[in-house]
């Protein structure tokens, strides 16, 4: 379980995220959703302890990682995946590579275990036959799949998903937010992601936070979402995508 | 009014000072990192090995060109300076003097800032703003160890023989315009050269190197880290890496000229 409370960031004078609390079930989709600049991304690297806040605590699991320091943070860390916006694919390293890397990194694994588990993201990618590509050769729908690959090789038990389907395809897309849907129900997994994209919401996700100037003005079940008489929501409704 | 326009001037001077005291902080405090994670060489000998070539082996051009360069240079005009006082025969003593102890390390520094300082500084910048570097940390790797540590000490391995290249080009070419342009026997050259070395001419010559080495690396680098704003932001800090470390580089050249020449009077 991840959790936020009371959280404030301040960017120098500017206020990003003003107390703002929320908590993210295990095995649940949860949404962040908002405008673009509003501090949705921040989020996320906050439930990493990427950033650290100005004020309140974030839980993984009942630790409080606020003030932990870096090396006491990659642990934590392992129990999340995080497939970012531009996906931060090394570009220099194939598809394998990029799977492999981390596990190479961080674990002491032989060669055959490291191959056996970056072929099994490879299969679930459906990225057979591009191991040996670099990044650049790939389209934006396969990079994302190659990120999301990426972020279960620790086998975690939460992926945070920046922008998943941002710059993307209508049929790349429905793909990804299949993959995400598909990982809770075959692998417990729960999800995080951030979107301006309300359709997105009400395809995949069990709960939804609304961030808003710098608040969350909602948090709830996402078909409890029409149910709120906030003059912000009830305008992403009827717009259905929010200003980029 | 004008009251309030200077108490303006003093706020927005008053910010950016505590900006600079602040980056300083961050810088100090990187660098520190930096050579904290200098024990894990070990486990990152495979990029320590590629950066050596990078820094060390692809730079060889072009510090032979601007240390033949100056050598030349330096031969030329001293030589026709000297034979107005009929002086020539101290040729490669002037030579190797300025040669030595102080133009060629500077120019291998200054090129080495432009070329290493230049990459790293772009490099890095690309990987920060694509979120490359935040991937590293999210996933448990110190991306100060994975990518500024062995950039550091490639650096620190490559730049003395650069140094000692850097200055045996310029002095062989020295020579050769001495020879060739002043006619002046290549035995009178070196004899004005070798019995008159002594210690703190390399001391001066082979300590600038690693500290060029931390300068350019490590200055370089944080700017790399502090890229922001897309790809204007990357250009913005590779600048930036590159005009701090060239000018660090002039006035530690300075520094530890004047600080070993003091010492070992």
């Amino acid at each position: 379980m991840i959790e936020l409370r009371n959280v404030t960031l301040k960017y120098g004078e500017k206020l990003i995220l003003d107390k703002v609390s929320m908590t993210v079930r295990d095995n649940t989709i949860k949404a962040v959703l908002g405008p673009s600049g509003v501090g949705k991304s921040t989020i996320i690297k906050l439930m990493l302890g990427l950033i650290k806040p100005n004020s309140g605590q974030v839980l993984v699991d009942s630790v409080d990682i606020t003030h932990l320091k870096e090396t006491d943070l990659y642990p934590i860390r392992r129990k999340m995946g995080i497939v970012f916006q531009g996906n931060a694919l090394f570009d220099s390293m194939t598809i394998s590579q990029n799977m492999s890397f981390f596990l190479r990194e961080n674990m002491q694994l032989p060669d055959d275990e490291i191959e056996r588990r970056v072929a099994e993201q490879i299969r679930f990618a459906g990225l057979e036959g591009y191991e040996d590509q670099l990044p650049e050769n790939l389209s934006g729908g396969m990079k994302k799949r190659v990120a999301i690959g990426r972020a279960l090789i620790f086998n975690p038990k939460t992926i945070l998903f920046d922008e998943p389907t941002a710059g993307l395809d209508p049929v790349s897309s429905r793909k990804i937010l299949h993959i995400i849907t598909s990982l809770k129900k075959s692998n417990n997994l729960g999800a995080v992601f951030v979107t301006h994209i309300i359709d997105d919401v009400f395809a995949i996700a069990d709960e939804v936070a609304v961030l808003y100037q710098g608040k969350i003005i909602f948090d709830g079940p996402a078909d409890k979402l029409h149910e709120s008489d906030h003059p912000f929501i009830c305008s992403i409704l009827s717009d259905k995508i929010l200003e980029i | 009014m004008p009251l309030m326009l200077s108490g303006d001037i003093v706020e927005r001077n008053i910010l950016r000072l505590k900006e600079f005291f602040l980056t300083m902080q961050d810088f100090f405090l990187f660098a520190l990192r930096a050579f904290a994670t200098l024990p894990k060489a070990k486990r990152y000998w495979r990029d320590v090995l590629d950066q050596a070539l990078i820094c060390g082996v692809e730079s060889i051009p072009i510090v032979l060109v601007s240390s033949i360069s100056i050598g030349a240079l330096m031969s030329m005009e001293v030589g026709n300076l000297l034979e107005e006082f009929g002086a020539k025969t101290m040729l490669g003593r002037s030579t190797s003097n300025a040669v030595l102890r102080e133009l060629g390390p500077l120019l291998m520094g200054l090129m080495l800032s432009a070329r290493y300082g230049s990459r790293n500084g772009a490099e890095l910048g690309a990987m920060q703003i694509s979120e490359q570097i935040d991937a590293l940390r999210a996933f448990g790797t110190d991306p100060i160890a994975k990518l500024v540590m062995p950039r550091l000490l490639a650096a620190l391995m490559m730049f003395v023989p650069l140094v000692a290249l850097s200055d045996f080009a310029g002095l062989e070419t020295a020579a050769l315009v001495a020879q060739h342009y002043h006619k002046i026997d290549p035995g009178i050259f070196w004899n004005s050269i070798y019995p008159r070395l002594v210690p703190k001419d390399f001391v001066v010559t082979f300590l600038k190197a690693p500290v060029f080495a931390i300068l350019i690396t490590l200055v370089s680098c944080f700017n790399g880290f502090s890229a922001r704003g897309g790809t204007s932001g990357v250009g913005e800090s590779t600048i930036k890496g590159i005009v701090v470390s060239s000018g660090l580089v002039l006035v530690a050249n300075f520094y530890v000229s004047k600080i070993v020449l003091d010492i070992m009077h």
